[in-house]
């Protein structure tokens, strides 16, 4: 059994042509498994992938496989992609269009042509596309597509797994099937997968190892709720889903009770949030999700919760299965709610109501 | 009906086209995928053919091929005789002359497939010549038959550089084209528009040839003038 | 302009218009033979001084101007290496009736380079039978007078079955000496008016007995489609002139008598 650690130390000046160019500089230890990679676009989540395959040099640094190095620019050495046995799927796929889905699978295999038919094979059997075996890519669709990259890539039995947002543009249902074949291949092999992905979704089904990247720095590694649950940075923010990012001031520190309280700018408000690292007259940003707001229309009584605001409807929009409601309580809130407690409560534009939030669905987001 | 010319000359554009495939597909992939800052110059040096007229080319030609001349010289070593007024002096001078209509379709051809492809091949194990054999190869016919076919249309039409360095000779470098000439010279204009008009019969009937099989490939045509 | 009247407007802009036209039309457009190129540019130095007009000469070979001139090529009068052209355009009322003019004789030379081995002088058409002299260039003898002379020559002297393979074409003369003095072919059958000109003097050269070969007779005609007659009747009369005589007879032509003199023995 294949079971090794990726170990990539790795800097490199980017210079981005839509997004501003900046350092990729971290230090990253993939175990057995899925690890995966999330960041916002241009956070160099792709240039990671291009160093540790061997298509882009670093500036600086060391990539190594167990203890089999691929590239050290202090002693030299730097394998090409063709001998790191490393697989990788790009976003794009790149399947090669003038030929069938057995010969693109089989295309790592050049060397061992009397075994490639047989693994060829077993792995598009795998992955539920051997009815394909001869059509071209133009002609199936995009989850099949996905499928047949896959098994090029581990057909080859690599060391290491890379995948550049591999899913993007399937259903849910494609992509959770799809993953379950990846780990079903992979509970055999166990080897380091490295998962780009800038979808909060994703990094929830695929559940395991997350790091987020963010301008070519890593912000915060762990299980997906620690990473996501409690960003620190603003953009990370907004890609995990907190549709309330409000700045706000401290007033003061309360250490017994493990709170502040924070004015929200532009207004009077004032709501108790987990105590940070803060002085009073700190300028923060906090985090909501508009799901962790609750919404009344009587002002209620006797709750836990710390922070209750009052306020006007602003606006009332259907999101798919949800409505978002703009609530202007001096500083103005996005509150999501279901179409049954709109009609319930008699939901509309200009209706006084009274926002509740728990402290500790507030988090403080730096920058 | 001079058809010992017009052999000459579909004799000269299958040679010439033979050897632009040979010499240019190497250095349209070495400037394709080079990254050599000074890449710019050689490309230029590549596309001179194209704005030197015929007569000036030939005539510089004729020079190099004389006693003194380097390539002359090296001829004249290597086969003891001279290479001006020879069919071997006709090809190299041609080749020259259809230099940019070979090189510059398949360097399009070359830098329009799909970089992630390579890369995908380059991870998958292929070396840079599998690479070339198995991806870029495959998916570059269309420019390669262009380059093919402009180099043997450009050069069954040649007419100064041949002038220049052919000397006239009967079945060696008389061309179809110097023999038109010729009876223009002559007054024999009842030969000369046969012969042309056999020479444009021809023409027409390989290009069609060429780009109907190309068409049915199902890909599109492009102008090397309007690359780069 | 207004208070001139309309009608004297309408001259001032035709008497510009002429003027902007003369102006141009200073120069004579002469279709001049490649063997011509020496000797004419000094007959043009001459022809300056003696009237203040120039001329605008284009070289190239008589069948090719015979061709554009039937096709409406812009000249004024045509300086042709064979007579024979001149005579085809009266005959074809392409030119001025009566203007017709044997302007000299041509002669050929045999010519190698100055450095090739052999005494040229001494061995005359044998030094073409020598090893070593692997191509010999003459004008292309289908449609080049030179060219023509140049094989009945080498039939009367009895080795052009010899030598035959050897020969290699030039479009005109000037081609063929082009051929020999870039050293791709080691000997040529040239103009004498070449031969002697400045590039080519330094070289070996045996003058062909003019026995040997039909005589190259050069005429010159007038085109009837000459924007500039006048001009043209000018140069023509120059040309007939004993100092443009004396010029030509420098660069190796020989000279058939004057109209109306008494014949001259060459």
């Amino acid at each position: 059994m294949n079971s090794a650690n990726l170990a990539a130390r790795v800097r490199k000046a980017h210079r981005g042509d839509t997004a501003p160019s900046f350092l990729l500089d971290l230090n990253v230890e993939v175990l057995p498994g899925i690890t995966i990679l999330f960041g916002p676009s241009g956070a160099g989540k792709s240039t990671l992938l291009d160093c540790i395959a061997g298509l882009t040099q670093p500036d600086a640094g060391r990539i190594a496989i167990d203890s089999e190095v691929v590239f050290d620019s202090e002693k030299q050495v730097n394998v090409p992609p063709q001998r790191r046995q490393i697989a990788y799927v790009f976003q794009s796929l790149a399947l090669f269009p003038h030929m069938t889905v057995e010969a693109n699978v089989g295309y790592g295999l050049l060397d061992a042509p009397r075994q490639a038919r047989g693994r060829v094979a077993e792995i598009l059997q795998m992955f539920r596309v051997e009815t394909l075996r001869a059509r071209k890519p133009r002609e199936i669709s995009g989850g099949e597509k996905q499928r047949v990259a896959l098994a090029r890539s581990l057909v080859t039995l690599p060391r290491v797994l890379l995948l550049d947002e591999p899913l993007s543009g399937l259903d849910a249902e494609l992509k959770a099937s799809i993953i379950d074949d990846l780990r079903a291949w992979n509970a055999a092999r166990k080897i380091p997968i490295l998962y780009v992905t800038h979808s909060r979704e994703e990094v929830d089904a695929l559940g395991e190892r997350v790091i987020a990247l963010e301008h070519g720095k890593i912000v915060s590694e762990g299980t997906p709720r620690e990473v996501l649950d409690a960003p620190r940075r603003r953009r990370l923010a907004q890609a995990a889903g907190f549709e309330n990012l409000l700045s706000a001031t401290v007033v003061d520190l309360r250490e017994p009770d493990g709170v502040m309280r924070v004015r929200l700018a532009g207004s009077l408000c004032e709501i108790e949030v987990p105590l940070g690292r803060a002085a009073p007259d700190d300028h923060l940003r906090i985090a909501i999700r508009a799901g962790d707001i609750l919404l009344a229309t009587e002002p209620p009584r006797a709750l836990s919760a710390r922070n209750v605001l009052e306020g006007k409807i602003v606006s009332l929009e259907r999101r798919g299965t949800l409505i978002a409601a703009r609530v202007d309580c001096g500083a103005i809130f996005t509150v999501h709610v279901t179409p049954g407690a709109e009609r319930t409560l008699e939901l509309a534009a200009g209706k006084k109501v009274w926002l509740v939030l728990k402290t500790h669905s507030c988090h403080f987001v730096e920058g | 009906m001079n058809f010992e010319a017009l052999l000459l000359s579909i004799r000269l554009a299958l040679c010439v086209s033979a050897i632009l495939f040979v010499v240019g597909v190497p250095l349209a992939y070495w400037l394709a995928y080079s990254r050599w800052r000074w890449k710019f110059l050689l490309e230029a040096v590549v596309a001179l053919p194209l704005v030197l007229p015929p007569t000036v080319l030939g005539f510089y030609m004729l020079l190099a091929m004389g006693p003194r001349g380097p390539l002359g010289r090296l001829w004249h070593a290597a086969f003891g005789h001279g290479l001006a007024f020879t069919f071997a002096g006709l090809v190299i001078a041609s080749v020259l002359y259809s230099f940019p209509f070979a090189v510059q379709p398949l360097i399009v051809s070359f830098e329009t497939v799909d970089r992630k492809l390579l890369d995908a091949s380059a991870v998958l194990g292929a070396g840079r010549i599998r690479t070339f054999r198995r991806v870029i190869l495959p998916l570059s016919v269309p420019g390669i038959i262009t380059a093919l076919v402009l180099s043997f249309a450009h050069t069954l039409g040649e007419f100064g550089v041949v002038l220049m360095v052919g000397g006239n000779l009967a079945g060696v470098t008389r061309t179809v084209s110097i023999d038109i000439y010729d009876r223009v010279q002559s007054l024999d204009y009842l030969a000369a528009n046969r012969a042309a008009f056999l020479l444009l019969v021809i023409s027409f009937a390989v290009l069609s040839v060429v780009y109907g099989i190309n068409r049915q490939a199902g890909r599109r045509q492009w102008l090397p003038w309007a690359a780069k | 302009m207004d208070f001139v009247r309309p009608s004297s407007r309408c001259l001032l802009l035709l008497s510009c218009l002429l003027a902007f036209r003369s102006a141009n039309a200073q120069e004579i457009r002469v279709a001049a033979a490649a063997d011509l190129k020496f000797a004419l540019d000094e007959l043009d130095t001459q022809f300056e001084k003696q009237t203040g007009r120039r001329i605008n000469v284009s070289y190239g070979s008589s069948g090719n101007f015979f061709a554009q001139i039937q096709n409406g090529a812009p000249f004024d009068v045509l300086l042709s290496a064979d007579i024979e052209y001149p005579q085809k355009l009266e005959a074809a009322d392409l030119a001025e009736p009566g203007t017709l003019y044997e302007y000299a004789v041509g002669r050929i030379v045999v010519w190698m380079p100055a450095d090739a081995r052999g005494d040229l002088a001494r061995l005359g058409w044998k030094a073409l039978l020598e090893p070593g002299v692997e191509r010999i260039a003459i004008a292309n003898p289908e449609h080049a007078p030179y060219g023509r002379a140049a094989v009945a020559a080498l039939r009367n002297a009895g080795i052009y079955e010899q030598v035959r393979r050897r020969l290699v074409y030039g479009d005109n003369i000037a081609q063929a000496a082009q051929f020999v003095a870039s050293g791709n072919a080691q000997a040529g059958i040239l103009a004498l008016s070449l031969a002697v000109s400045p590039p080519m003097r330094e070289g070996k050269r045996w003058e062909v007995p003019t026995n040997m070969h039909p005589p190259i007779e050069q005429g010159a005609v007038i085109l009837k489609s000459a924007k500039d007659k006048k001009g043209a009747h000018a140069f023509l009369a120059f040309l007939k002139s004993d100092a443009a005589r004396k010029t030509l007879e420098s660069y190796g032509f020989t000279l058939p008598a004057p109209v109306g003199a008494s014949a001259r023995s060459q």
